[in-house]
């Protein structure tokens, strides 16, 4: 159970409070409504180049980093195709100078010709370490417009392509901060050894006096039902075939994310899962193979990726693939099996629960979900899935023609 | 905690007062002498329902072969005369508990994750199946099999290649050089690594790490289990040596971004110079606003990341600056690298500078002794060394202390650019 206060300003910064009387440091976590999701279609990896010009200095405040550094502290941010979050680390005392620093990005930004030069530049070269210059790293550019056709999710976080991040404009820039960066727009969370009422005096003083601004209902086109069966078939210089069979699943908070987690684990665990003891040990048609889900606010997918071995094809692969899920659907998980996922999940949430930064994170991330409360809930809402549920949920979800499958060719010996 | 007050109207140009960290306490974990000579440090007073044990095997890549030294750690639990490698997983599943095994050239770390009520009986399987292995000829197969599959995937990777032929170089002619090759894994001998379990692990152990509010009773059947282990306590071995100093490149066709690798031997916690030179390596490159990534990255926009590192080791403590940057920025980023050397040999760091670093390490160190398992890690940094929690009061006490003047000194002592072994791939 993790305990939190909640109040909102009249600007409409919602902030969440959560006492840890044993933590010498304070977390401040800041997300913003704003993902890859909301780019246009042809200014993508947007959100992400502006999460780096957040750390280029704000109105009043020329460089972000040094101060906090110098308070004994530390902040970083990633974006995703959901959110944007910014979070800082810092001894407790120090507190004010993060809430000074996030509020005044806040604020405004100090937009310069110069930063945004240089970021392009970054971001571009952090384009081409994950995505570019790794065996398989453009696998998810290409999975992601064959999966989705509709939604924004169809392209990743970094961009489209390396140009929309090279074209980007000051006035492209400014007009995205103007959209998304608002009170009414972000989800403040304190964690630390601290009183309420000092957090609210506190988140008042800095934050209190930023403009309200109209949040902008989100209207993105939803992912229709896929129909017919999607595959694509590329070539790269790896040493080994390559496959993603990516399948339609439901949203973050839908029965289905809970449902499509706990069977993840179950045919994808190393070792035990159906995938491995079938498909890698007994007819050694992969060197590696697991199941996982993106888990992503809007539809998400389930995915079956690894590697083919040598001598073994993506045709053979497929052959065994779809009866071994046809089998499965066919079978009731036994009870213990369940509960044994179940205690898995529930260990592996209590050492993620320690973390203040997690907390703080999934704390902000829930109540931008609606309400931080539902973090309380996650633990019953996979006690209270039955063997049935998951059967049935097999049947529904492993449905060639809502799969989409990327098949990676080798070229090298 | 005594509260600020804020002023009334808010001057956004003003920053907020800045208090200092004047003290950190550091606790020890309870100690056990196990009845074969090793310790056993037991945390605590979490007030959670987690717990972990870790078990320090002397068993690292360089105290053998080191491809059976990977092995052997890959199929510790692989198979009983009564289990197989499935049901073992299964009964860890059973009580919902994660272990993972993490190989560095000195030492083999094998970690139990558990809830607290359920860590004995993890543990036990673990035993049982540790003690028990047979290393089956077919377990064995696979795993070479997946190893060799994923080794050829590392190799396109302009990182791994870089990193590979750095330590290859750094530590040429010692242990610590010896690597595997993707030829050897057809010779993975079952019967060698049979004698390296019977000899690095049932008779290696080291030192083991607890922490979880475990009864005193669950204590004891701990220690009793434990005991049945013959232990490796041996001395530390400080390691000298010189590499030969200079640059090589691997060129890889078609790569976008060049891995790179700058470093020379140093030391580790036990020497003198180590506090005062964490400072100067934390300004060069070991913080986001560092030198490094204040030039190469938020100046120039050559890379995504640069750092600078002291990596240690129980017997030895290297340094090295690591990046990826465009193919054709690489000689570029050289330069830049080499201009900060001099600049730290040349220019004193200024006031400001020096105070914002040391009051980063401050708040960083206040971070690394926040809760029992962050406690616990310190600690075992230290002792590892044969140091104690003491080494932080002096690391404290030295980083206030240290001035510009120090500084320069290290720099120009242990900063020269043809002194680094320069790797780069890609």
């Amino acid at each position: 159970m993790i305990h939190f206060e909640r109040f909102t300003l009249d600007n409409g910064l919602r902030v969440l409070f959560h006492k840890e009387p044993a933590t010498p440091m304070a977390v401040v976590n800041l997300v913003y409504d704003v993902g890859a999701r909301d780019e246009n279609p042809a200014q993508t990896g947007f959100a992400h180049l502006f999460e780096h010009l957040m750390f280029g200095g704000s109105v009043h405040i020329p460089d972000f980093d040094a101060p906090l550094q110098a308070a004994g502290g530390q902040s970083n941010a990633f974006t995703s195709n959901d959110i944007t979050n910014y979070y800082d680390v810092l001894p407790a005392h120090n507190l004010d100078t993060a809430l000074w620093l996030e509020s005044d990005r806040m604020l405004s930004l100090a937009f310069t010709p110069k930063s945004l030069e240089v970021q392009r530049q970054v971001v571009i070269e952090e384009f081409k370490q994950r995505y570019l210059n790794q065996p398989y790293g453009d696998a998810w550019l290409q999975l992601r417009p064959l999966a989705y056709q509709k939604h924004p999710y169809r392209w990743a976080t970094i961009g489209k392509n390396i140009k929309h991040i090279a074209d980007a404009t000051m006035d492209d820039v400014r007009a995205f901060f103007q959209k998304h960066y608002h009170p009414g727009n972000a989800v403040l969370c304190i964690v630390g050894n601290f009183e309420l009422a000092d957090i609210q005096q506190k988140v008042q003083h800095y934050f209190g006096d930023i403009p309200a601004q109209t949040k902008i209902a989100r209207q993105l086109p939803q992912e229709p039902t896929q129909k017919r069966f999607r595959q694509k078939v590329i070539s790269r210089k790896v040493p080994a075939d390559s496959f993603y069979y990516a399948f339609q699943m439901g949203k973050r908070l839908d029965n289905d994310y809970y449902l499509a987690d706990l069977l993840s684990d179950h045919i994808g665990n190393e070792k035990t899962g159906l995938l491995f003891t079938e498909l890698q040990r007994k007819k050694r048609l992969v060197s590696e193979i697991t199941a996982y889900i993106t888990g992503s606010i809007d539809n998400g997918l389930f995915v079956i990726t690894g590697k083919i071995n040598p001598n073994r094809t993506l045709m053979e692969l497929d052959d065994a693939l779809w009866p071994l899920l046809e089998k499965y659907k066919a079978k009731k998980m036994s009870k213990p099996a369940l509960q044994q996922l179940i205690l898995k999940l529930q260990t592996a949430k209590a050492f993620q629960d320690q973390g203040l930064l997690s907390r703080a994170m999934n704390l902000s991330f829930f109540e931008l979900l609606g309400d931080a409360a539902l973090i309380n809930q996650e633990s019953a809402r996979f006690s209270s899935i039955q063997t049935a549920d998951l059967q049935i949920y097999a049947q529904q979800l492993f449905d060639k023609d809502r799969c989409a499958l990327l098949q990676i060719q080798a070229q090298l010996p | 905690m005594t509260q600020q007050t804020l002023p009334t109207v808010l001057d956004r140009n003003i920053a907020p007062q800045l208090r200092p960290i004047n003290h950190i306490a550091f606790v020890a974990p309870a100690i056990y002498n196990l009845k074969n000579g090793a310790k056993l440090f037991w945390r605590n007073g979490l007030q959670n329902e987690t717990s972990k044990i870790e078990l320090h095997f002397a068993a690292g890549s360089a105290t053998g072969d080191p491809l059976t030294a990977s092995l052997c750690a890959g199929l510790l639990i692989n198979g009983t005369a009564q289990k197989t490698a499935k049901q073992i997983q299964k009964a860890l599943d059973a009580v919902g508990a994660y272990y993972d095994v993490s190989l560095s050239q000195e030492t083999t770390v094998v970690t139990l994750y558990a809830l607290k009520d359920q860590l004995l009986k993890a543990y036990q399987i673990f035993h049982e199946s540790l003690f028990g292995a047979t290393f089956p000829p077919k377990e064995l197969q696979e795993l070479v099999h997946e190893r060799s599959q994923k080794f050829k995937i590392q190799q396109q990777k302009v990182s791994f290649l870089a990193q590979r032929f750095f330590q290859r170089s750094l530590f040429a002619g010692s242990v610590y050089a010896q690597q595997i090759q993707l030829e050897d894994f057809q010779n993975a001998d079952r019967t060698a690594i049979q004698a390296f379990h019977e000899q690095h692990y049932l008779k290696g152990l080291k030192k083991v790490f607890l922490i979880g509010d475990v009864s005193e009773d669950t204590l004891g059947s701990f220690q009793d289990l434990l005991n049945l282990f013959e232990s490796n306590t041996k001395e530390r071995k400080p390691f000298e040596w010189q590499p030969e100093a200079g640059a090589t490149h691997i060129e890889q066709e078609g790569a976008l971004q060049s891995a790179v690798r700058i470093g020379r031997p140093l030391f580790n916690k036990t020497h003198p110079d180590f506090c005062a030179f964490s400072v100067l390596n934390t300004i060069l490159g070991d913080y986001f606003g560092s030198r490094l990534m204040s030039n190469i990255r938020e100046d120039k926009g050559y890379t995504y990341g640069i750092g600078s590192h002291i990596v240690e080791n129980n017997n030895f403590g290297y340094f090295v600056i690591g990046t990826e940057v465009g193919v054709q920025t690489r000689t570029a980023t050289f330069i830049e690298i080499q201009k900060e050397f001099e600049r730290l040999q040349t220019e004193l760091v200024t006031d400001a500078e020096l105070e914002l670093v040391k009051s980063y390490l401050m708040g960083q160190l206040l971070k690394s002794a926040d809760g029992p398992y962050a406690m616990l890690d310190l600690f075992a940094n230290v002792e590892t060394l044969g140091l104690d929690l003491s080494f932080y009061d002096r690391y404290i006490a030295e980083i206030k202390a240290v001035d510009a003047q120090k500084l320069q000194a290290l720099a120009q002592r242990y900063l020269n650019w043809d002194q680094m072994l320069i790797i780069s791939a890609g």
